[in-house]
Order: structure tokens, then sequence, then C-alpha cells
């Protein structure tokens, strides 16, 4: 009854102060990543910084909101699209390539959001999967941005190499905070509160079709501004990259993972995972997927609500079982 | 200010469920609607709400018609609903609760509010910083009450409170509606507990298949024979 009591009474979406501060803290410390000179290492954290950045914009929709969407890597892909048709019109701005993407990847999210965000649950990650495989069909088929073939960006020089590190950390700088402060705000508690119980939600007068699409459209931003900055440090797009099947599974592990519907979850989600993933690689060159794979259901299995949900854990083992319990229904 | 419902039709797809109902709750009034499963309580609820589409008639507050605005702007009118089976937002603190409550409003009053709402129910002083979803019925019934008061209702229309809940925390929670009455907020209380909800409301209407077919003071219908037989099994 006492541990009981404990848990109920940690605080209802806005976490542990001291868990953010350390995410910021680890966050800070990747900003030295390109003072080891090792282009590996910078690419791998760069990597990481991207699918968190990926992981974040699915979370606003997936975890604060509850609206789980399998097609988020069409974000992704309309900005590293942005950047490309940007610089075969000879400009190559990181800048101007994110300030693209944000602008696309919001109208495309309230385009296509208002339609399918008026399904409920389920419907809409099934109509998700279809705008992502829509999309994919469609670069392939459009001639104005190469078709399948693709297209190739100005290729970096290394002084770029590290201007694409810094602005993809700076992007996933703007996700966590933005999320941070969103959760805090009476936005994110709308998101919440359509996720906790639409039906009372819309009963308080908050129109659930409306936060839906601002929360697919400011977590579809996230993952275009990632997109943006990773097509230039690529040098090239085509279909297979854009709307790889990884960018858009890995964002969603990640955030489960870490804890979806928390603001320290996607970083912390998508530095675990891509450490892992990088063992894996090297391990079992030809297998890693299948072992990565296996980690992701273990997860959603043993930990559903993410590693977040561990550090509010009063209770211990106990608890965690009869929480486990209460996810099998 | 008075509320009127006036030959209100609705239903969900080609299915009429309401069939020109009319119904009126006078300023500070306490009015009991009742019926049975599937009569269409809820359904008339949700259309006073906004929830529900309209197919007619007129949803009058005051001088102000209500019938085809969106939700939001019924719950600022000052009509505002107590769903059925209290619809908790689980994760969220009692205190986090009450104040998505006060969602919509944007003066200053609302920390004093919130004092008034724990006032009326100490319970929850005691609650405050725990998680809704972890609370008893009766605990989330009184949440979801003080939730739909911090949208400062003007009437409050309360769907099955009493259901699945004990008798003793009913009687409670109706001394606490007694109270709410008191400052002056007009109540419609949709139950299926036909005695209860008669003995604390001041005049009621009987919804049968979708239209009203009676209505008058509610001791009177208490006393009535028809609603004896079919409500009350006597």
């Amino acid at each position: 009854m006492k541990a009981g009591a404990a848990v109920g009474r940690r605080a209802g979406i806005t976490g542990k102060r001291w868990v953010f501060i350390s995410t910021l803290a680890i966050m800070g410390l990747l900003l030295f990543v390109p003072s080891f000179h090792n282009d590996y290492i910078n690419l791998t954290f760069r990597n990481i910084l991207m699918y968190a950045a990926m992981s974040y914009g699915w979370n606003l929709i997936g975890g604060y909101t509850g609206y789980v969407s399998f097609g988020n890597v069409a974000f992704f892909g309309i900005g590293a699209y942005c950047s490309a048709v940007l610089s075969k019109t000879g400009i190559d701005n990181v800048f101007a390539d994110v300030g693209l993407a944000l602008v696309m990847c919001a109208l495309f999210a309230i385009v296509v959001g208002l339609p399918i965000l008026r399904l409920r649950g389920h419907y809409f990650g099934i109509a998700t999967l279809g705008v992502a495989l829509g999309l994919t069909d469609l670069a392939n088929n459009l001639d104005f941005v190469g078709g399948s073939g693709g297209l190739n960006l100005k290729q970096a020089d290394q002084a770029h190499f590290y201007l694409y590190y810094y602005a993809m950390w700076a992007v996933t700088l703007v996700c966590m905070l933005a999320t941070f402060f969103i959760a805090r705000s009476k936005l994110g508690y709308a998101f919440v509160a359509i996720r906790e119980n639409e039906e009372a939600a819309q009963v308080l007068g908050i129109s659930p079709t409306r936060y839906k699409v601002i929360a697919w459209a400011l977590g579809g931003m996230m993952g275009g501004a990632a997109g943006a900055v990773f097509a230039p440090a690529n040098g090239f797009v085509d279909p297979g990259t854009a709307f790889a099947v990884d960018n858009n599974v890995f964002p969603i592990a990640m955030a489960i993972l870490g804890g979806m519907g928390t603001a320290s979850g996607p970083f912390i989600g998508a530095l675990l995972l891509s450490g892992v993933n990088e063992i894996l690689q090297e391990k079992f060159l030809w297998l890693h997927s299948l072992f990565f794979g296996a980690i992701i259901v273990l997860i959603v299995v043993f930990l559903p609500r993410g590693l977040m949900y561990l550090v509010g854990l009063r209770g211990g083992v106990r608890r965690w079982l009869s929480d486990l319990r209460a996810f099998r229904v | 200010m008075s509320f009127a419902v006036t030959n209100l039709s609705a239903g969900y797809g080609d299915t009429r469920i309401l069939w020109d109902v009319s119904l009126e709750v006078g300023d500070g009034e306490i009015v009991a609607l009742i019926g049975s499963n599937g009569a269409g309580k809820s359904t008339l609820l949700g259309a006073i709400s906004g929830l529900v589409d309209l197919w007619s008639g007129s949803v009058r507050f005051g001088e102000r018609e209500l019938a085809g605005l969106p939700p939001d702007q019924i719950v600022s009118a000052g009509v505002v609903q107590v769903p059925q089976g209290r619809r908790l937002f689980g994760s969220l603190t009692v205190r986090e609760n009450l104040l998505m409550g006060a969602y919509l409003r944007t003066d200053s009053e609302v920390e004093a509010d919130l004092e008034h709402v724990l006032g009326l129910l100490p319970r929850l002083r005691e609650r405050y910083g725990y998680l809704a979803g972890r609370l008893s019925g009766g605990e989330q019934q009184m949440v979801a009450i003080a939730r739909g008061l911090m949208a400062r209702p003007k009437i409050l229309l309360i769907d099955e409170m009493s259901l699945g809940l004990a008798p003793l925390l009913v009687d409670q929670l109706l001394e606490i509606m007694q109270q709410i009455h008191a400052t002056g907020v007009a109540i419609c209380m949709v139950e299926q507990d036909v005695q209860t909800a008669l003995e604390f409301a001041q005049r009621a209407y009987v919804l049968e298949t979708g239209r009203i077919t009676l209505s008058g003071p509610a001791h009177a219908l208490l006393d009535d024979p028809s609603v004896k037989k079919a409500y009350l099994g006597v």
C-alpha cells in the first residue's frame, strides 16, 4: 500500500527534473565529438543525433498524443528531398534547407493529417503506413526529384562534414528543448488528454482533430529538419535512403526504449539502441538485424514504458512485474 | 438563465435515436432525466454538448442558441457535461485533471476556483498529487465532478453519477451535488437509478425509446403508477 501510494504520487507528465538535466549534460558532451577528428566517430554520432531528432518527432504524436504513426519517415524523406532540390537549383545553405523542410513538412502534415487524424486509434496507424509507401512510390516516379536514380547534392568537404555535425546537433537540441517545453505547456496537456481519454478531452472543449494535427505537424517538422541536414551531409538522396525502413522503425523503437511521452526518452533511447546496433554490426556482420529485432521485441515485452519508467519506479521488481501484467490485456 | 431543449432529433448514421425531445431546466433547478438502457439519455447529453450531430431542433441557453456550435463554445457558454464512466486522464494527477477542466478558461481565477472545488470535495485535497487512475471508483467520480466544476458551469449535466458505486458513496456524492446546487449551479442529472434521482431532483423527465413520455415534479413521478411499474419494480 505504501509503495503504491508513492508511485501514485509521482508527477503526471512532467517527469523528473534531474533526468532531463542529465540528458542535457550528455547532449552538451556530444558537442565535443568533432574534436576526435575521426570520421567514423563523427558519422556514428551524427546518425545517433539524427535518429534522436526523428524519435522526438515521432514521440509528439505517438508518445504524447497516443496516436502511433508508422509513417513518420515521410517527413524525413520530404526534408531530405527539400535539401536535394535546393541543391539542384544551386542553393547549398543548411539554414535554407531546414527552413524549407519545416514549411513543407508542416504543410504536408496539415493536408494529410486533417483527413487521417479524424480516424481514431489503429486506423490512423494503418493510414500512415500508406502515406509512407505512397511517398516512396511518388519519389520513385517523379523525374523532377531524380526518380529511382535519386539526386546528387554538392559533396561535403571536410569543413562541411563538421558543419553538418553541428547542424544535426542543433536540430536535435531544439527538438529536445521544444519537447520539454511543449510537455509543460497547455498544448502538451491537450496532447496527453487526448492520449488518456479522447472523449473526455472533447467534453472539456479540446478539439481532438485540431490538436492531433498540431502534434503531427510539430513532430513532422522535427523529422523533416533531420532529413534536411542528412541529405547534404550524405551527398546523395534516393527513395531508398530517404524513406528507408530503418528510418521508420528505429525512431519508434528508440522512443519506446527510452520512454514514450517523455522529454529525455527519445535521446537516451537513440544513444543506447544505436550503441547496441554498432556493437552488433561489428560482432555479427550478417545476423545483426536478427539480434537487433530480438532486442526490440524484448524491450516491448519487458519495458513497454521504457527506461524513464524504471527511473520513476518505486517498489522494485514486484511493482515492475505487477505493472507488466497490467499491460497484458 | 433558463436552459431549453426544443424538438430535438438526433442519431448516428441512418439510425434515429431521439424523436422531438423537449426539456427545460430552470435557473438553479435540479432536473432528473430518467429512463432505461438504450432510451437515448447519453445521446441527448451528447447532442446538447455538441458531441453528437443534431438533425433538427434547438438548444437555447438564456438568449443564446447553442445548437450547431462546436463543443468548446458550448463549454465556454457554461453548459458542462460530466461524462458517463468518469473518463479521467489516468496518468495525470488529480490536480492536473482538475486543471484540464479549466482548459478553455483564460481568466485569472482558476487557482481560486481550485480552492473552492477542493473545499467542496476535501477528499481530493488528500489525493491531490495522486495519479487519477489509481483512485477508487468513488474518488474518481469526485474528480470527474470537480473537473466539470473547474469549467465554471452555469448548468452541469451529469451522466450516470451513481453507476457502479456503493449506496453510501452515492449519498455522499448527492450531498456534494446539493452543495454545488447551493452555489447557484443548475443541475441536470441523467440516471438509471430512478429512485435516487427522483428523490433528489425537483422535476423529472422520463425518456423512453428516444421520446419524452412523462414529465412533472419529481415527487409526483415517484408516485406515478406507470413509473412505479416500469422502473421501481413495485
